[in-house]
């Protein structure tokens, strides 16, 4: 995401501080000062012109502010100031790396989020904690269900009611710095080998218990979504014999691995496809012994302070033309079948974003009972803490 | 000595130099420096959530830090004239909220705010004559009652130390010549303990503009300035960052020259009229 | 009637302190209870808090055993570091500093506080990454030095974040000492260092112990500085306890660890009072 953002600015520096100071002297209104030094937003904010919305095909009250928790480096930051443009709301991007935070953050209430992105297996247990409402579909008709891959986008549906949208699937792999590591890597087991060894030092896990304990089962032998105690246990005494040897226990491991300060991690597609993209030699590896396989899904808060903006954000990303530039920024790939329709060939064709069937094989989708099991959780918190 | 004093202040503003200067980057990263540029204020500027959160730092340190003052000063006053066993509980209760961590007193009050809310929220439902009843929950009131807790606690003893040190024989002379007590307390109390007050009001407003961990759980939906730069680090640094806390570090160092300039006036004034 | 002037004097005083102790129960006693109640409950199966009556949380605090040894290791520790820095620049502001420039230099320690220490630990983060001082060292021919995400990267950002708080206080008690008793000493013949010892140094103790005790004290709960410049690794009971509350929801094993954080911390301050007592033989010393 190295682009640039396109608007000019508004107003030269001098200029605003002479603007400024006749604002202080009261020498001018302060509509007059926050017209010309552009402070448009503010001005809208403060003073609630109604004008300022615009976007005529939102019939709607949208406010001008909403908030969408997700995860990091996953849109492009390009889409929100579309929706923006279009709706003349802002929006304010707060980005988790797992989603025990993000169902903490609901637990303790008044997140403050109109539209947020749960991974698969964690529906259900908002559902039953009464964290989130069935989706009223007719407010996205932008989504299309036939074209949806089944594959993927079930864990919306919850008692045949819908209660989140499909953002796109993915993968949990690793990522390495083939220019610092020359050893060959293909599974879990080669990750936390040389975690220990030629990545001393340099090798990061996500903060996030699903992946990280996931990850390491997978390594012993075990499946990912164990919540046997005493295979756990042999995760956790692998995962504290690591720990001395990581550079971080951090779910955003992007800035780390441009600036090379680490050389392998723990990483989903979307990272690994714009890692790779930025620098070849960074390369994305699915564990041959097993792993993630996952969709992410939009749903909306019980508790959502501006839910009309909620939907008719939900309702632009699910526009396929918004879709496909997402796809190609993002790199995660899609469950509607419109969107493939509309990508080139040099993304369809990417191993990374595509894998094989055959990669796929060994992963497993993450099991709604991890994210609820206090042996998991506690073994993360005691992981962190050793 | 020099030397080693000259790199000790090289290491503390060798860090705020550099926040200074990726504010003006012309790029969008805030570890790249690839150009001059002022654009990052204007944006900053314009950023509704960066502004939003400025004005919410600022709405909640000044009125915490006000009501700090205020109750604080009060309750200094107020101390002296209890019985010693009052003003021990009254002692050991101020102490602690000083030196309880600001983590802890940030989880302690989101626990027992979820549960209060939990038993409000419902009575307050089956009273409501109307349709929807209002819901209390997390926002400005409990950052401030939360930050004004250790503030006022600190204003209290700054002004109780400047009270202990304060001549009792002027306070008699002024009763004795039949000033009421308020009179008394206007003209000579106060302008005696004003500066301590004035002291930690500073302190308690720079606390509360600059904490981090309390607001974090206490703050349910709203977003105080160091929540936004915390999330902003976690999303990616852009210069905006960067030039909101130049603003703000200009703005509180004009506010110290101009402090100085008038104290300097009223010295001035003072020994003038002496 | 007018009232009796006994009754009118404990109306006035009960209205001065009213506010002050309705806040303080409401939020900090209560509060407080809140936890202790709290920690003798369960976890509820999907997180979060259920009541109950136990004493399990408490008997798991061994299982955070390393956080609170790191805590209680690189809290005095970093106290210790900040009063090696800090001294020579109080003792250089109140002794030798040209009057003219004092004030000028005294500001000068307290204005980082007004930038977000959050904004300046992230500064830190840039330097001690790979764009920052390993850069420069790779350079000179040193390559792949690791800076960021080390426990000399979190002594370095507590060094930093807390130094002014350290320096002031010695400053004031400095500042108070008398001049002519250093001249004094230096009339009898005591060579510097025996004056510094023998008059400076005891009577800047009080300064001295304050900021210590400050520091560390402040240190214990400290979350931020291991958080950004430790990676997740460094782990202070701080980062423990935030752990608890927003990633494994156990409400009741976080209030655990908040009253054992918050016993901790009054063990400490009691200690450190105790010796402040000793150093200073029978005078009474102000810790705040």
């Amino acid at each position: 995401m190295s682009k640039d953002y396109k608007d000019s600015l508004p107003i030269s520096a001098s200029r605003f501080m002479e603007e400024f100071m006749r604002l202080k002297r009261g020498s001018v209104s302060r509509r007059h000062f926050l017209g010309v030094t552009g402070l448009g937003l503010a001005a809208a904010v403060i003073a609630r012109v109604p004008g300022l919305q615009g976007g005529a095909a939102y019939a709607q009250d949208l406010g001008t502010q909403m908030s969408i928790a997700t995860w990091p480096n996953y849109h492009d930051p390009a889409t929100f100031e579309a929706f923006t443009a279009a709706t003349g709301v802002a929006v304010e991007v707060n980005v988790f790396g797992s989603n025990e935070e993000m169902l903490a953050k609901l637990q303790a209430g008044a997140s403050g989020w109109d539209l947020f992105v749960p991974t698969n297996y964690t529906i259900s247990t908002y559902v039953k904690l009464g964290l989130i409402d069935e989706l009223d579909i007719a407010k996205a008709p932008n989504f299309s269900p036939s074209t949806q891959n089944t594959r993927f986008t079930n864990e919306g549906m919850v008692d045949g009611k819908t209660y989140a949208l499909p953002k796109n699937w993915g993968t949990t792999g690793f990522a390495v710095n083939t220019g610092k590591i020359k050893t060959p890597m293909t599974s879990w087991k080669d990750f936390f080998e040389l975690a220990q060894t030629e990545a001393d030092g340099r090798a990061m896990v996500h903060d996030y218990q699903l992946t990280t304990i996931g990850n390491a089962l997978v390594s012993l032998g075990y499946s990912f979504n164990s919540i046997k105690p005493e295979e756990l246990a042999k995760a956790e005494e692998l995962l504290i014999k690591v720990k001395p040897h990581l550079y971080a226990i951090n779910s955003d491991y992007q800035p780390s691995m441009r600036a090379t300060d680490a050389w392998l991690t723990m990483c989903w597609t979307n990272d690994g496809a714009q890692l790779n993209r930025d620098m070849p030699e960074i390369a994305y590896i699915l564990g041959k012994d097993g792993g993630e396989i996952w969709t992410d899904f939009y749903a909306i808060p019980k508790d959502a302070p501006n839910k009309a903006a909620g939907y008719a954000l939900l309702n632009f990303l699910m526009d396929p033309a918004v879709a496909v530039k997402e796809h190609i920024a993002n790199g995660a790939p899609t469950t509607d079948s419109r969107v493939i329709a509309l990508l080139p060939a040099e993304i369809t064709s990417n191993k990374i974003v595509y894998p094989d069937e055959a990669a796929l094989t060994p992963l497993e989708f993450g099991a709604a009972v991890t994210l609820t099991d206090p042996g998991r959780a506690e073994l993360m918190a005691r992981f962190k803490s050793a | 000595m020099r030397a080693l004093v000259s790199a000790v202040y090289l290491f503390l503003y060798a860090p705020i130099a550099l926040v200074v200067l990726f504010s003006f980057n012309a790029g969008r990263n805030a570890s790249e420096f690839t150009g001059f540029s002022t654009q990052w204020y204007g944006k900053a500027l314009s950023n509704g959530f960066l502004t939003d959160a400025l004005i919410n730092s600022l709405i909640i340190a000044f009125t915490s830090a006000t009501l700090a003052a205020v109750f604080g000063t009060m309750a200094a006053l107020g101390m002296e004239r209890l019985s010693p066993r009052a003003r021990a509980v009254f002692d050991g209760l101020f102490a602690a909220a000083i030196v309880v961590p600001g983590v802890v007193i940030g989880i302690a009050t989101l626990v027992a705010l979820v549960e209060v809310f939990a038993f409000i929220n419902p009575v307050l439902a089956s009273l409501w004559p109307g349709e929807r009843p209002p819901k209390i929950g997390l926002g400005y009131g409990s950052i401030i009652a939360a930050h004004g807790l250790f503030s006022m606690a600190l204003v209290t003893m700054i002004v109780k130390a400047r009270i202990s040190s304060l001549g009792r024989d002027i306070v008699e002379a002024s009763g004795d010549l039949y000033a009421t007590p308020l009179t008394t307390f206007r003209q000579i109390v106060l302008p005696q303990i004003l500066p301590s007050i004035l002291a930690g009001f500073l302190l308690a407003f720079t606390f509360s503009f600059d904490d981090f961990i309390v607001a974090f759980f206490v703050a349910g939906s709203k977003t105080t300035l160091p929540m936004y730069v915390f999330a902003s680090i976690r999303r990616g640094v852009t210069p905006e960052i960067n030039a909101i806390a130049t603003l703000v570090l200009v703005a509180s160092l004009v506010m110290i020259v101009v402090a100085r300039v008038l104290m300097r006036e009223r010295k001035a004034k003072t020994a003038a009229t002496e | 009637m007018p009232l009796a002037p006994a009754t009118k004097r404990n109306l006035v005083t009960s209205a001065l302190v009213a506010p002050a102790a309705a806040w303080l129960f409401v939020f900090l006693v209560l509060p407080f209870i809140a936890i202790l109640v709290f920690a003798f409950g369960e976890r509820a199966p999907e997180g979060g808090y259920q009541a109950a009556f136990t004493f399990a949380q408490f008997a798991n605090l061994g299982s955070r055993a390393a956080a609170f040894r790191n805590t209680m290791m690189i809290a005095p520790v970093g106290a210790f570091l900040c009063l090696i820095v800090a001294y020579p620049v109080a003792y250089f502001l109140a002794v030798k500093a040209s009057p003219k420039y004092r004030l000028v230099l005294v500001s000068l320690v307290v204005v980082p506080f007004w930038t977000s220490l959050l904004v300046r630990t992230y500064a830190w983060m840039y330097i001690l990454g790979s764009r920052g001082l390993p850069n420069l060292l790779d350079m000179v021919g040193i390559s792949d030095v690791r800076m960021l995400n080390t426990p000399g990267a979190v002594l370095l950002g507590i060094v930093y974040g807390y130094l002014p708080l350290m320096i002031m206080p010695i400053y004031v008690s400095l500042e108070k000492l008398d001049l002519r008793l250093l001249e004094a000493s230096a009339d009898l013949g005591a060579k510097p260092l025996s004056t510094f010892f023998g008059i400076t140094l005891p009577l800047s103790l009080p300064g001295v112990m304050t900021g210590t005790a400050l520091v560390t004290i402040l240190l214990l709960g400290e979350y931020l500085i291991p958080q950004l410049l430790g990676g997740g690794k460094v782990f202070f009971i701080g980062n423990a306890l935030v752990d608890l509350f927003l990633q494994s929801r156990n409400w009741p094993f976080g209030s655990a660890i908040a009253v054992t954080l918050v016993a901790v911390v009054v063990l400490v301050l009691l200690v450190a009072m105790r010796i402040a007592w000793r150093f200073a033989g029978t005078r009474q010393v102000d810790l705040v």
